[in-house]
């Protein structure tokens, strides 16, 4: 392994990285635009020049790698000097809108330029002007007028999604970014460019405006979107609750995991977060369809769940889990109907139309939690508790989060399943066809507002965290099936996601061993996976 | 150098080359170590055929090369001979640097102008001209010049740019 001097610093690192990893892992940054680790070197900003004892002139640390013996200087008055000239040709046609510019307080240019600029600008000539807010596709502005031409953007499309949409046009100081007349920006990853974009060039057409970023709160959380798992931060908006009409969640970032999403995100799961501040989310306990009350509370919906559960033999109670469930939610479901001894439990509804899959990222199975329903143990196909509850062998039925109505199983037999059914009990998050013919609809937390895991496709636990409150009267599933349990009277020391999971894994072999702090923030293989993977 | 903007009646033609041109393709791709390396002579041959570079052109080019037409556009765009409008059948690209500047060039883009009644930039409107100004053409000992087509033209007074538009079909 190479061994070098930075800043007078001895450092270590693995053969082939390069000077601005090197100065990183020494802790000192060195100033960049195109250099991205998830993308080719381009040499193109020439703002990442440092010295080399023994080389003439600064050198640029992304397209050189550190070598034995190299003694690299990264703030020599040398390099200084030529980071603000740098600085200074980036923004001889900038339009300085920041005022106006949704990067603001997130951009690079601002950052290095209060870093390494030069205050005192001398051009005096007109600016070049270049189109403003242009919308390259579903999800991407363009004000061509900001963009350093890092060429980062250009190179995400080309070996990322190998799509290529993106180019860079005419040439000097007349060069911009744009996409071959007539097409648009629109591959499944499109998202991507404006967390890459250095500066205000590219922006999120359904972010940008809604909050300056420095009212944004942070909680680290897993996409729910397909059995990948992405790890994500949850940009919130506590602090401006004015904006956006009251919109909580701003919007979701990406966050770095080798072996998961890398520095990725596609935008079904970026902006696939729109349901928990809909309009129909729900956030009171309700009956409906000569159901109990209206609205009720949850001391009253629990008791009476609790009779109507304890009134149907075992063999009368159908439960159908959901793979959108929490590990958590489901082992406290597990232990529900162990104690009721309830045996019509599954959690397989096929989806109307089979989703498609992709080599990056997107899973067909578009879950989060599927392998942690196996693996947690709530039955597997649901299709025999539908025919149960046809024949009218069911008096209860529990529905999780599922719109029976969206899957593949025919209109007429989810209708008749429902209506020969006497107790319909649905929990979930937002209104749909099934919760509308339901007697009781329970509202779920969404996972944006409470703590937990899933276990993606890989078999990798990962704990999403608690980035707002729950909407309304909305409570986590595990608690309301807790609750139903404490009142059944069974003892139930849970007062936390956390304590459900302790429970797990003292249970489950799978998890054998894990805890919250152990998975993280990037997440533990389950013990199966990980002799697979160690066989 | 100013391109020409004014768009005539557009070519119909379908666009393919033929097969000689095709292997042509072939063969000029064959010489790169990364064939995209002939996209230039090819983009030049398709210049030649289709008239100009359209943005079919482009994307039929592209298709020859298993590119993005973006990518391709990236290059006909950063280029100055390759014409995205369609273009006169003579094209009049006079040399506006500082040599032949300082020896009349601007009298003799407005002479230009004024004869055949269009801007910088424009076709006439039978098809026969553009008129374009280009940088320093490395023929500054006989400024002021013009590039008619592919040959020079030194040493240019508004009376011999009269004798050469006649010339021209
Ligand atoms: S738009 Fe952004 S990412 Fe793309 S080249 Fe310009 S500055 Fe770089
Ligand atoms: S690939 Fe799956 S987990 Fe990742 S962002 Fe997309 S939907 Fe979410
Ligand atoms: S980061 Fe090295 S040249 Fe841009
Ligand atoms: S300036 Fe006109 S040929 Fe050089």
């Amino acid at each position: 392994m190479p061994k070098l001097t930075i800043n007078g610093k001895d450092v270590e690192v693995p053969p082939g990285t390069n000077l601005i990893e090197a100065a990183r892992l020494a802790g000192f940054a060195i100033p960049h635009y195109c250099y991205h680790p998830g993308l080719s070197i381009a040499g193109q900003c020439r703002l990442c020049m440092v010295d080399i004892e023994k080389t003439p002139r600064p050198t640029i640390a992304c397209n050189t790698l550190a070598a034995d013996g190299m003694v690299v200087n990264t703030e020599t008055d040398r390099v200084k000097e030529t980071r603000r000239s740098i600085m200074e040709f980036h923004l001889i046609n900038h339009p300085l809108d920041c005022p106006v510019c949704d990067q603001a307080g997130e951009c690079w240019l601002q950052i290095y330029y209060m870093r390494h600029g030069l205050y005192d600008p001398r051009m005096t000539d007109e600016k070049v002007h270049k189109p403003k807010a242009v919308p390259l596709g579903p999800h991407v502005m363009l004000d061509a007028e900001r963009c350093i031409l890092c060429s980062r953007c250009v190179r995400f499309c080309d070996e990322i999604t190998r799509t290529g949409e993106i180019g860079i046009f005419n040439r000097g100081d007349h060069s911009e970014i744009g996409l071959f007349p007539g097409t648009d920006l629109a591959n499944r990853y499109s998202g991507n460019v404006v967390d890459i974009c250095p500066v205000g060039a590219l922006t999120d057409r359904d972010f940008r405006f809604q909050v300056r970023v420095w009212y944004l709160d942070t909680a680290k959380s897993v996409c729910p979107n397909c059995a990948r798992g992405c790890n994500i931060d949850v940009h919130v908006n506590h602090r401006r609750p004015h904006h956006n009409e009251g919109r909580r969640v701003a919007r979701l970032k990406p966050r770095f995991n080798a072996q998961v999403n890398k520095w990725w995100l596609c935008d079904e799961g970026r902006y696939g977060f729109r349901f928990v501040d809909d309009p129909d989310r729900l956030s009171l306990p309700a009956g409906k369809n000569g159901g109990p009350p209206a609205a009720t509370t949850w001391d009253d919906t629990i008791r009476s769940l609790a009779e109507t559960l304890e009134g149907a033999r075992p063999d009368e109670i159908g439960v159908i889990a959901s793979p959108r469930m929490s590990n958590e939610d489901l082992f406290a479901l597990r232990r529900l109907t162990e104690r009721l001894g309830v045996t019509h439990v599954g959690f397989r509804v096929p989806p109307a139309k089979p989703a498609d899959d992709d080599d990056l990222l997107l899973r067909a199975d578009r879950n989060p939690n599927t392998q942690g329903a196996e693996l947690v143990g709530v039955g597997a196909d649901a299709k025999p508790i539908l025919d149960a509850a046809r024949a009218g062998r069911v008096r209860v039925l529990w529905v999780f989060h599922h719109d029976l109505f969206a899957s593949a199983w025919h209109e007429v037999e989810v209708r008749q399943a429902l209506e020969r059914v006497p107790t319909v009990i649905w929990s979930g998050t937002n209104a749909n066809r099934t919760s509308e013919l339901a007697h009781w609809v329970l509202p779920s937390a969404a996972w944006v507002e409470r703590e937990g895991t899933f276990t993606n496709f890989q078999g990798r636990v990962q704990r999403f965290r608690r980035a707002i409150e729950p909407l309304g009267d909305a409570r986590p599933d595990w608690d309301v099936i807790g609750r139903v349990l404490a009142a059944l009277g069974a003892e139930v020391k849970a007062t936390r996601a956390e304590h459900w999971f302790q429970e797990l894994a003292s249970t489950v072999s799978a998890f054998a061993g894990m805890t919250y702090r152990t998975i993280g923030d990037s997440g533990q293989i389950v013990a199966a996976a990980q002799e697979a993977a160690t066989r | 150098m100013t391109r020409a903007t004014v768009a005539r009646t557009p070519v119909t033609t379908p666009i393919a080359f033929s097969a000689e041109q095709l292997a042509e393709v072939r063969r000029l791709q064959s010489l790169y170590p990364n064939p995209r390396g002939a996209l230039l002579p090819v983009l030049h041959m398709a210049q030649d055929t289709f008239g100009y570079v359209s943005l079919e052109v482009e994307e039929y080019v592209a298709g020859l090369f298993s590119l993005s037409p973006a990518h391709v556009h990236e290059v006909v765009t950063f280029y100055t001979m390759y014409f995205q409008q369609p273009k006169g059948r003579h094209v009049v690209s006079v040399c506006h640097n500082l040599s032949c500047h300082l020896a009349g060039a601007g009298t003799l883009v407005d002479h230009l102008k004024q004869r055949l009644g269009i801007d910088v930039g424009e076709t006439t409107e039978d098809g026969r001209i553009t008129l374009l100004t280009v940088e320093c053409l490395c023929a500054c000992e006989a400024a002021p010049m013009m590039q008619v087509d592919d040959r020079y033209e030194l040493n240019l007074t508004p009376e011999k740019i009269d004798r050469i538009l006649e010339g021209l079909q």
